[in-house]
């Protein structure tokens, strides 16, 4: 008996030292979509968090099934801050809503921790489209209903969504269509074939700046630094439209209050470096508002909100 | 050609040139041989891994390192094909066909060499190309829209039945299994699973590397294993290590044609590159009066190919700098490093960032260059590889495949799958049915639904458009043509053979 107490109390010392002195090993950062901005990000952070913490911090990429396998890994982890998520919009605002079964709760499973990165998506169309701004667009789009074409990421990403949500508040019908990935969306869109676009901004700068595609507007309630002439949807008639992509850091639901703060105070001093900034703003990335797990949560919940009513407006989800 | 293509390259091979660039370019190459000879462990994990490593150093500099990773392991990737019949790389599972068994005849060191001279030279000439003709050759890549690429990948499929050999039943039964296998996975236009039991690892569809892998690595061991001690023998009888004049005089030709036919593929973002070293193996097998040693080891089926695949990779480099368009997982990852830099790739930085565009297309011919001397040493050293006992060899062989599948999304499921199409893949040795024509129908099917259904979609249901689009008419009209070659049996009776491996 004597024992079995000591050996209780060496486990609670231990669960209680682990977070005292955490790090006292490397820590993982799940990343579930490699090669994009969002694995770049997680890359950008994990560097300043090893420097901050004095262990290493390794980005493990677990690709597939649109995030649900990461996130599903990182619910399901030990909550002991050494297993973190670089969870996403897909993965804790529209899967909920959009697959059915998922295996984790975006809410409940996870202690969010912080924002890192949010993209504004903007709404290109082509050069040869008559249509110059979104009021001329929705006319159009009016005038000829059922034959504009808009292309996105695949069914249910944001540039879908955007689109649906266009389509509801202006009143107009367009067909959506689909591709594996917004890369081949765009070359479809810059030879014509598709009429428009809601892109992520980072990725259509370029192709803005150079004159092969024409912006009409950006997705995000506040206009974007990026692009400071360009109107925002809502003060172009859609009153009340506001989208942006983001991504930030989680973990498992029941890790120490000490270790998410410690984390949150970190993240949030790497954010305000000025190369952290740099390199994220490269993403297209403006600082985000939200800057403590209490409010990223509120803003996870607000964001899971949103798309549930617009996965339902969209039809998105497959029967 | 005019003299600004030359103060141009001029300007590129100064920055190239400079020690510092230099010196990554050979430590991308190097390291991309590395990965290109492990299978499995591919240039999209390592270049993400590589990347924080790039933030300190100037943008060129980085690119020239990343790229380098990127065609290198695209060259190192044979090696392990010809070697130990392992396709490291989609590119590479041709170079299996052949390579292979001229390996198994003791022409290892043949073959490899074949492969590196045919690379460099195909690395040489598509280098030219995309700075020579870029910009209009970009006009290309966006001339092609989903008909288009859908008459495209029917051409490639008909052309695979057309010239498989054997039994013509089975060729067509094993494209059509790879057709089924390639559904497997979230349908792109409903978002619905298709056929992936409720396996959250299936959803996004099977792993191509993991299916090579298994149907042609793990089967060769499984078969090799079975034969007792018959394997060792073939490394007895090497002949000799580098091309005879006869083995020049027979590969000249296949180089050149591969070259071309991947330099135009590698353009088409939407999956072109996928098809070059296909594409050029069935092309020479047509062509080629050696036809009938296909599969036998024929040097013409590992020259052609591997120049088209390289070609391919170097001309993929043209939607990326010039539309920012990227054509695969690696291209987008170079698209991530330079945004990260603070360039955006794109139409501008041709002209706004003249010294990156042309030292970066400096650096892909030095980086060539460097892979030919770097390579050709090693080929005995390869070749020793072979004489350790196989009851040696296969384990490690079989840990190196079960590393790399799983470093493809640190995923045990993968290996598990590998080993699963290793069962099915000795199984079809046993049936005499050949794995190529399957891979190629895994490949082409969900491209060709996926374009067929978006091309329907865009002619709200007309499947006209097919026809009225000139370039997809053209493919549609070659496919026709093939067919009826196929179905008039006294042309049939000379038909080749092309997918078949003993």
């Amino acid at each position: 008996m004597k024992r079995l107490t000591l050996l209780a109390a060496a486990v609670l010392y231990c669960a209680f030292a682990s977070a005292q002195g955490w790090p006292t090993k490397p820590v993982r950062l799940i990343c579930p979509y490699p090669g994009g901005p969002v694995d770049l990000s997680s890359r950008v952070v994990a560097q300043k968090l090893q420097e901050a913490l004095g262990q290493p911090v390794v980005v493990e990429l677990r690709p597939g099934a649109g995030g649900v396998i990461a996130a599903e890994a990182v619910a399901k982890a030990a909550p002991d801050g050494y297993t973190l998520l670089m969870g996403a919009i897909a993965t804790h605002a529209i899967n909920p809503s959009l697959m059915p079964n998922l295996p984790y709760d975006a809410i409940r499973d996870f202690r969010h921790i912080a924002l890192v990165v949010q993209v504004p998506n903007v709404l290109i169309v082509n050069n040869d489209l008559p249509a110059r701004s979104v009021a001329e667009l929705v006319a159009l789009a009016k005038s000829k209903p059922g034959r504009l074409d808009f292309g996105s990421g695949s069914t249910g990403s944001t540039g879908h969504l955007a689109g649906e949500l266009f389509k509801q508040m202006s009143g107009t019908f367009m067909v959506h269509i689909p591709y594996r990935s917004s890369a081949p969306a765009v070359l479809d869109l810059l030879s014509g074939r598709l009429h428009l676009m809601f892109d992520n901004l980072a990725s259509s700068l370029p192709n803005i700046k150079a004159g092969k595609v024409r912006a009409l507007a950006v997705t995000t309630r506040r206009r974007t630094d990026f692009l400071p002439e360009l109107p925002t949807l809502d003060e172009s008639g859609l009153k009340g439209f506001d989208m942006t992509t983001w991504w930030g850091i989680m973990a498992p639901a029941k890790t120490p209050p000490e270790v998410v703060s410690r984390l949150s105070a970190e993240i949030q001093k790497a954010l305000d470096m000025p190369d952290t900034k740099e390199r994220l703003k490269a993403m297209g990335s403006e600082t985000p508002a939200v800057r403590t797990p209490e409010a990223f949560s509120a803003f996870v919940e607000s964001e899971k909100a949103l798309y549930a009513r617009l996965v339902k407006v969209s039809g998105a989800k497959p029967d | 050609m005019d003299m600004t293509l030359f103060s141009n390259l001029a300007l590129g091979f100064g920055v190239a040139l400079t020690p510092i660039n230099l010196m990554y370019c050979l430590v991308g190459v190097i390291l991309g041989t590395l990965i290109g000879v492990l299978p499995g462990i591919g240039p999209v994990a390592t270049i993400a891994m590589l990347l924080p490593v790039t933030f300190s150093l100037s943008p060129i500099t980085a690119l020239i390192m990343l790229a380098g990773i990127y065609y290198g392991a695209q060259y190192g990737g044979s090696t392990s094909a010809i070697l130990v019949n392992l396709p490291g790389e989609s590119s590479s599972v041709v170079t299996c066909l052949d390579g292979y068994q001229m390996a198994r005849q003791g022409r290892a060191g043949v073959a490899l060499a074949t492969a590196a001279i045919g690379s460099f030279f195909a690395g040489c000439v598509a280098t030219l190309i995309v700075a020579m003709f870029a910009p209009p050759l970009a006009e290309i890549a966006l001339k092609f829209g989903p008909s288009e690429y859908f008459s495209l990948m029917v051409l490639g499929l008909v052309a695979a039945v057309v010239l498989a050999h054997g039994s013509v039943i089975k060729a067509v039964a094993m494209v059509i299994l790879g057709l089924l296998l390639g559904l497997v996975g979230t349908d792109v236009n409903s978002g619905v699973l298709r056929f992936a039991f409720g396996i959250s690892e299936l959803a996004d569809g099977i792993g191509f590397v993991t299916v090579a892998m298994g149907l042609f690595g793990t089967a060769e061991i499984i078969t090799n294993l079975e034969m007792k001690d018959e394997r060792e023998v073939f490394t007895n009888k090497v002949t000799n290590m580098f091309p005879t004049k006869e083995d020049w005089k027979r590969m000249w030709k296949p180089i050149l044609r591969g070259t071309f036919l991947g330099s135009a593929l590698g353009i088409l973002p939407g999956g072109g590159a996928l098809l070059a070293s296909f594409g050029a193996y069935t092309l020479e097998k047509k062509v080629s009066k050696y036809g009938h040693e296909f599969g036998k080891g024929a040097i013409e089926g590992v020259a052609a190919p591997e120049a088209a695949n390289n070609a391919g990779a170097q001309t993929s480099f043209i939607p990326l700098l010039t539309l920012g368009i990227p054509s695969n997982a690696v291209m987008a990852l170079m698209i991530g490093a330079m945004m990260i830099q603070g360039i955006a790739p794109g139409p501008q930085v041709m002209t706004e960032k003249p010294q990156l565009f042309w030292g970066m297309i400096a650096s892909m011919w030095v980086g060539n260059l460097m892979l030919v001397i770097l390579n050709l040493p090693m080929i005995g050293m390869w070749i020793k590889l072979l004489t350790v006992p196989y009851r040696i060899l296969f384990p490690s062989i079989l840990v190196f495949m079960a590393i790399g599948v799983y470093s493809l999304s640190n995923n045990p499921f993968d290996v598990l799958l590998m080993m699963l199409f290793g069962l099915l893949g000795y199984i079809f040795v046993k049936l005499e049915c050949e794995p190529a024509p399957l891979l190629l129908g895994f490949i082409l099917g969900p491209l060709m639904e996926e374009n067929l259904r978006r091309a329907m979609l865009l002619s709200r249901g007309d499947p006209i458009v097919f026809f009225t689009k000139p370039i997809s008419a053209g493919f549609l009209i070659a496919s026709i043509l093939l067919l009826v070659i196929l179905l008039l049996p006294n042309i049939r009776k000379k038909r080749e053979e092309a997918f078949v491996e003993e």
